[in-house]
């Protein structure tokens, strides 16, 4: 009955009056205005908004000044602040025709051609130390055995001064041609190995903390120390007749039992020369059969200055050795270091 | 005959018997005479000049021999003995020039020493069993051969010798113009022959995994990895240093991959980032995987030291016209790093800035 035109007209009324949002003024198509109108009014022409001042100089946009403008070092320093120095010049043109040279002429590139490993550092040892086995992998080695024993580096500690993220695999390759270079025979060990090598060797080499030898020394005294439980004493050993102090009294004085008194001069009886040694001992620490034992370690090792090839019937005797044992602690829950309290069944 | 030294073939391990050294005693004329000389010097592959290296060998170790350690057996032993090889070693019949293995590394043919002849000993036409082909080699095959139980296909030299030329033509065309080149080859022996083809092209290298996201995810994997800029002298250039801190991983400008059948995942990522590459293929190889495919054999060593050799002398012959270019002036265009000149003076002033900066906030600070 009604047209479709009215219905939708009615329904668009309906609309514009429940919601002010759709109510379209007039029917006319929306015209947005290129350039907005000053709500002022009355200014037709459009001007354009003030130049910015990028240098406090007064004539930066002029129209006699050249076009092209110079990037001095003075701008790049002030960070554009001070612009107010003389610009051009004979260095300073130099300087920023340098300049743009350079950026012309320069391209990045990796610094090492393993940049793509992701472990350059670590590619390039690995590549220097095969050119170098390489290139004298025919020089003549010594036996595995015999090679200059070296504490290499841990991979920890290759891995932290390197900064790169390394498998252990890929240092124990290393570490096989680092061992292999180290077999070269010592007399034809090539300088650029030598060097090569120190690079991976650590700091401290333990191994070369050997304890000083003991020796005999012009007055014929060989002195060595001795130790067992917490005791500690310095035998001092020299050719005699037979003579011992120890602390300053006679053996029969100081030590009470016979048995510590046979134990403290044992290296001298196991080898029969008991009459062919003095003996002076400082002991000190601990009790009787700990400074008596602490004696016994301290004269063979004495004895052995003297005469280095007993050293087998010293070991024979039991005096070479140094007894490590120690008093146990005591533990919480145990009434000494192994004794639990009695067992209660509740 | 040949004549043969005992005490040259076990001269590895030092000989403890004494009685072997006698310096004094002259078994062989002290002085080095070249007494016959070799009418064929040419070779397809230029010796190293072998004679003469031995020769001034010895001479160098005996006197070095001298100067370390003077008393010690072996070192004197291993004098003689190199002394004995540079007097004896050429004398006994003639060698004729053959295939030496390591001359592929030492000394790799170039281009223009491309034959077919060379293709086919270096075994680079044995493809693979013919159930594994990939159909799309098709164009490369010459044909079927093998027994009847396991024919294999033959790959066309003439298709192979005229790809490799063109790989040839892009590696030195990439490195005339400033390009960096990416040498991958992970299988075991190819390490050599792709560090080699890198340095001869001033490129990178890469002979073990390829870590997935290296081009694609650069900035993580290789965030902490050194770059540097260098001038149109490949000098280095100072004072960019913090510049690149910030700077995006770099990308190869052309990747050649030696066995591309274990690095797909980088020949993919090469293809996301519009890096041509350039690759053997074998026959069982997908060809559509690389933009400049080079059908060869990839199981065999020597065809693959051959090709990597070349397109490092390829390689070696654009930065030779590139530096000469340079020289004179005529750069390359420009690439597109976005640096900015390096201002000295600005830190120096920064730096002043700051530590008074810090002073004033001490002062204010301080109660």
């Amino acid at each position: 009955m009604e047209s479709p035109l009215l219905r939708t007209a009615f329904r668009r009324a309906i609309v514009a009056c429940q919601n002010p949002a759709k109510r379209r003024v007039g029917l006319q198509p929306r015209r947005y205005f290129a350039t907005p109108v000053d709500a002022q009014g009355g200014r037709d022409d459009i001007q354009a908004a003030p130049p910015i001042r990028f240098t406090s100089e007064d004539d930066q946009f002029s129209q006699t000044r050249p076009r092209a403008e110079l990037i001095t070092n003075d701008t790049f320093a002030r960070g554009g602040r001070g612009g107010g120095r003389e610009r051009g010049g004979g260095g300073g043109g130099d300087q920023e025709v340098d300049y743009r040279q350079l950026l012309r002429r320069i391209r990045v590139v990796p610094a090492s051609p393993s940049y793509f490993t992701a472990t350059p550092r670590y590619t390039d040892d690995l590549l220097h130390l095969s050119s170098l086995l390489r290139k004298h992998q025919l020089l003549p080695m010594v036996m595995p055995g015999e090679a200059p024993r070296v504490a290499w580096k841990t991979i920890d500690q290759y891995k932290t001064e390197l900064a790169e993220p390394i498998r252990s695999k890929s240092y124990n390759t290393l570490l096989q041609l680092l061992k292999r270079l180290n077999y070269i025979h010592p007399s034809l060990m090539p300088q650029e190995i030598t060097d090569a090598l120190e690079k991976y060797k650590r700091d401290v080499q333990p191994h070369l903390n050997v304890p000083n030898p003991i020796v005999v020394n012009e007055y014929g005294v060989a002195k060595a120390v001795g130790r067992r439980k917490s005791s500690t004493a310095q035998v001092y050993i020299v050719e005699g007749t037979g003579e011992c102090l120890v602390n300053g009294k006679s053996l029969t004085e100081y030590f009470g039992r016979l048995h510590d008194r046979e134990s403290a001069i044992w290296a001298l009886k196991a080898t029969q020369r008991i009459d062919k040694y003095n003996i002076w001992a400082l002991a000190s620490g601990g009790g009787t059969t700990g400074q008596a034992e602490a004696i016994t370690l301290g004269l063979a090792k004495a004895l052995m200055a003297h005469e280095p090839d007993l050293k087998p019937a010293l070991r024979r005797a039991g005096c070479v050795t140094r007894n490590p044992k120690r008093v146990e602690r005591k533990k919480p829950g145990k009434l000494k270091a192994r004794k639990m309290p009695a067992w209660v069944k509740r | 005959m040949i004549l043969r030294s005992l005490l040259l073939r076990q001269g590895r391990f030092a000989l403890p018997r004494s009685t072997l050294i006698r310096p004094f005693r002259r078994y062989l004329a002290s002085q080095i005479e070249e007494t016959y000389t070799n009418p064929h010097q040419h070779q397809q592959f230029i010796a190293g000049a072998d004679g003469d290296a031995t020769k001034s060998q010895a001479a160098t170790s005996l006197s070095a021999e001298s100067e370390v350690l003077d008393n010690d057996p072996v070192a004197l032993n291993y004098a003689l003995q190199q002394h004995s090889k540079a007097v004896t070693g050429k004398i006994g019949s003639m060698v004729e020039p053959h295939y030496r293995p390591h001359e592929l590394l030492s000394n790799p043919p170039s281009p223009k020493d491309i034959t077919l002849e060379l293709l086919m000993a270096s075994q680079s036409h044995i493809g693979h069993s013919t159930s594994l082909w990939h159909p799309a080699n098709a164009k490369y095959i010459f044909g079927v051969r093998g027994e009847d139980g396991h024919p294999i296909h033959i790959i066309s030299l003439d298709v192979t010798a005229a790809h490799l030329r063109r790989a040839c033509k892009v590696v030195s065309g990439v490195t005339e113009r400033g390009g960096l080149v990416l040498f991958v080859g992970s299988r075991e022996g190819q390490a050599r022959c792709v560090v080699n083809a890198a340095s001869m092209s001033k490129g990178c290298h890469l002979f073990t995994k390829w870590i997935p996201g290296t081009i694609t995810n650069g900035q993580q994997i290789l965030g902490k990895c050194k770059k540097k800029v260098v001038n149109h002298k490949d000098e280095e250039v100072k004072g960019f240093e913090d510049q690149l801190i910030q700077k995006a991983a770099v990308k190869p400008d052309l990747v050649v991959c030696l066995n591309p059948l274990e690095n797909y995942v980088l020949l993919h990522e090469c293809a996301l980032n519009n890096i041509p590459t350039v690759g053997i293929v074998d026959t069982d190889v997908n060809p559509t995987w690389i933009t400049y495919p080079i059908p060869a054999n990839d199981d065999s060593l020597r065809c693959v030291q051959l090709i990597a050799g070349v397109l490092g002398r390829a390689g070696q012959e654009g930065q030779a016209v590139r530096r000469e270019l340079a020289l004179t002036g005529q750069l390359p265009a420009r690439q597109d790093h976005g640096l900015e000149p390096p201002a000295e003076q600005e830190t120096d002033e920064r730096n002043s800035r700051d530590k008074e900066h810090g002073r004033n906030l001490l002062q204010a600070g301080d109660v």
